[in-house]
């Protein structure tokens, strides 16, 4: 295997939405910058061919007072789990986002005024701005290369460098060739995203059918976990809903009413479609289409009909914008009218909404390493509002600091690059797919809708039995499937991780729940579940969330 | 399964190639018509068709499974 060495003061690994803004912003700030990305940043990420809603507080919109706002998103995005300090930032900078991506070509604006939509209760704090994204990876990829940005494409980092208590690099693969590079830099900014895969997909046999990108697969946080640092709330499941079937995100963007089979409305709040506030009954009751469908009172359909000629042309716009035109294609082909015909949704499948410990300067537990964006659950605004930050305060940290040097890591990176040609040259060895097929068949029947000690226990023991044989004998023909090997390998320490901290967890809140703890414990309000690598093992941790 | 390439209108750009966020198209060679190395890894998120300078050079087919249930 090749071997290259790479410099920057800031390395960002992932160049999405929240890589390319912290790259931007690191590189405004005077840091050397270089972005490592698995695909091309020109389409990568969630953001990949758009998004059409951004969390914002626009003062003309919504007037001088902030906190109306602060306290919308944090109830309906953040809950619990974050500081009202976190929310507060990222509303007071979001305005700031919103006006630069204007500025440099990502239209923020719809027919020439702020306009706000979906994602919030009748007559509650509209906080979505519409815009229109398709075109916002190349445009951010254009003003990163503006700054002197290094792209480095094709490349996955698996594991950070580490010195005392500070990160000092990075090493990673080229996806295509057979290369091994190094990265030394003064600091890392994480940004790989969400973390897909992990349990199975809603079509068997169809594991790239994901609402979010599948290769988004838990990197950074894996990373970050056996680096030392903190992760946070990865007990806390997240689902998304949508099309039956064609899992994609932007519910939000359907302009309809859910409705059961006989055209009854699910919800009190809306009973002809009403693109201001949509039909939020899909949030307020996230197991809606699981219960419909269990009970036999399903299909339960989003319905359009009904809808203005104005309303259509709107959600068209949202969908193309959203980065669903494969869907808009796909039901063009069909004959599907969505004016016509109401079209089945369901909810997707678990995953963990927990992630990188990270605070409002984009700071986590250890020295040097930043993250950012769905390194914990916060959609686009949040990525474009942190990455952003978590930019700008690398770039200071590494004014401060001497430039380290990677020598004494060798024998371990050396080591790393032996392991890696072990897996390429293994003849007979267990493919990504299987590994990561087991992988999702324990995490969907012993810590999926059924979450009791019991299961907890015993499929706690079968990950850790199969993260054993999949090290011993997974093998690659080549750098793709390198690349997915070392995904599923991070996956079976995130897999590991949530099944820890649902053990740990022995109570039910909000969307979390455990048939044998059915109650709220009202001793760990306001408090988080945190936890880390301490001697190769997960030490976990309740702390206070602070204000 | 996707994508589907039209040779007759695909000139071998290679942007798809380089855009592709899953790499269906690993394996492919500069100049010539791109390969479908794993089309069952396809997101179906369209950058392919969207980026493409040739209008029906490239196109998405949606697998049955993931076909719309409407009435």
């Amino acid at each position: 295997m090749k071997e290259e060495m790479v410099k920057a003061d800031v390395l960002c690994v992932g160049g999405g939405i929240a890589g390319l803004m912290a790259a931007i912003h690191a590189a405004e700030s005077g840091a050397k910058v270089v972005v490592a990305e698995k695909a091309n940043t020109l389409r990568s990420g969630a953001g990949a061919t758009g998004n059409d809603h951004f969390r914002c507080y626009i003062p003309e919109f919504h007037g001088a007072d902030i906190r109306p706002v602060v306290e919308e998103v944090a109830s309906s995005q953040s809950g619990w789990s974050r500081s009202l300090k976190f929310v507060h930032t990222w509303m007071e900078h979001s305005f700031e986002i919103v006006k630069l991506w204007d500025s440099w070509g990502i239209p923020m604006r719809h027919n020439g005024r702020w306009d706000f939509s979906a994602h919030a209760f009748p007559g509650g704090v509209l906080n979505t701005l519409k815009y229109a994204g398709q075109n916002q990876k190349p445009i951010l990829t254009k003003e990163a290369k503006k700054r002197g940005v290094h792209i480095i494409n094709r490349v996955m980092i698996f594991d950070l460098l580490n010195q005392g208590d500070g990160v000092v690099g990075a090493v990673g693969i080229n996806t295509r060739e057979n290369r091994f590079i190094i990265f030394q830099a003064k600091s890392v900014v994480l940004g790989t995203g969400n973390c897909v895969r992990l349990y199975q997909a809603p079509t068997p046999g169809c594991d790239f059918n994901r609402a979010d990108p599948p290769s988004t697969a838990g990197d950074g946080r894996a990373m970050a976990y056996r680096a030392g640092a903190e992760l946070v709330n990865m007990e806390m499941p997240r689902r998304w809903a949508g099309p039956k079937y064609f899992a994609r995100c932007g519910k939000a963007t359907w302009v309809g009413v859910f409705r059961d089979p006989q055209d009854k409305p699910i919800g009190p709040f809306i009973t002809k479609p009403d693109r201001k506030y949509g039909d939020v009954i899909s949030d307020a009751y996230p197991t809606l289409f699981s219960d419909y469908a269990n009970s036999g009172r399903g299909p339960v359909y989003m319905d359009c009909r009904g809808m203005s000629k104005e309303d259509y042309e709107y959600m068209m716009y949202g969908l193309k914008n959203e980065g669903n035109l494969a869907l808009v294609n796909h039901l063009g082909e069909e004959g599907i009218d969505i004016r016509k015909n109401p079209v089945e949704f369901m909810t997707y499948e678990f995953t963990t909404r927990g992630g990188i410990n990270y605070d409002e300067k984009g700071e986590t537990s250890l020295k040097g390493l930043y993250a950012a964006g769905d390194e914990y659950f916060g959609g686009i605004s949040c990525a474009a509002t942190f990455g952003w930050i978590a930019g700008e305060n690398a770039a200071k940290y590494v004014k401060k600091v001497k430039a380290s040097e990677t020598d004494t890591l060798m024998r371990d990176i050396e080591m790393k690059k032996d392991w890696l040609t072990r897996i390429l040259s293994r003849q007979t060895g267990v493919g990504w797919q299987e590994a990561n097929i087991a992988l999702q068949q324990i995490m969907q029947d012993y810590a999926g809708t059924v979450r009791t000690e019991s299961l907890l226990k015993a499929g706690l023991s079968h990950v850790q039995r199969l993260k054993k044989k999949v090290h011993a004998t997974i093998s690659a023909k080549n750098q793709h499937e390198l690349m997915h090997c070392l995904e599923v390998l991070n996956l079976l320490d995130i897999g590991e991780l949530v099944f820890t901290a649902i053990m740990e967890r022995k109570e039910s809140r909000g969307k979390y729940y455990r048939q044998d703890y059915p109650f709220t414990n009202p001793l760990l309000n306001n408090k988080v579940l945190v936890c880390k690598q301490v001697r190769s093992k997960p030490a976990l941790e309740w702390r206070e969330v602070k204000d | 399964m996707p994508p589907i390439i039209n040779n007759q209108k695909c000139t071998a750009c290679g942007k798809c190639v380089d855009i592709c966020p899953q790499d269906v198209f690993f394996g492919s060679e500069r100049k010539k018509t791109p390969l479908i190395t794993y089309p069952e890894e396809c997101w179906h998120c369209n950058a392919c068709v969207l980026d493409c300078p040739i209008a029906g050079a490239i196109s998405l087919r949606i697998p049955l499974p993931m076909h719309i249930c409407y009435k």
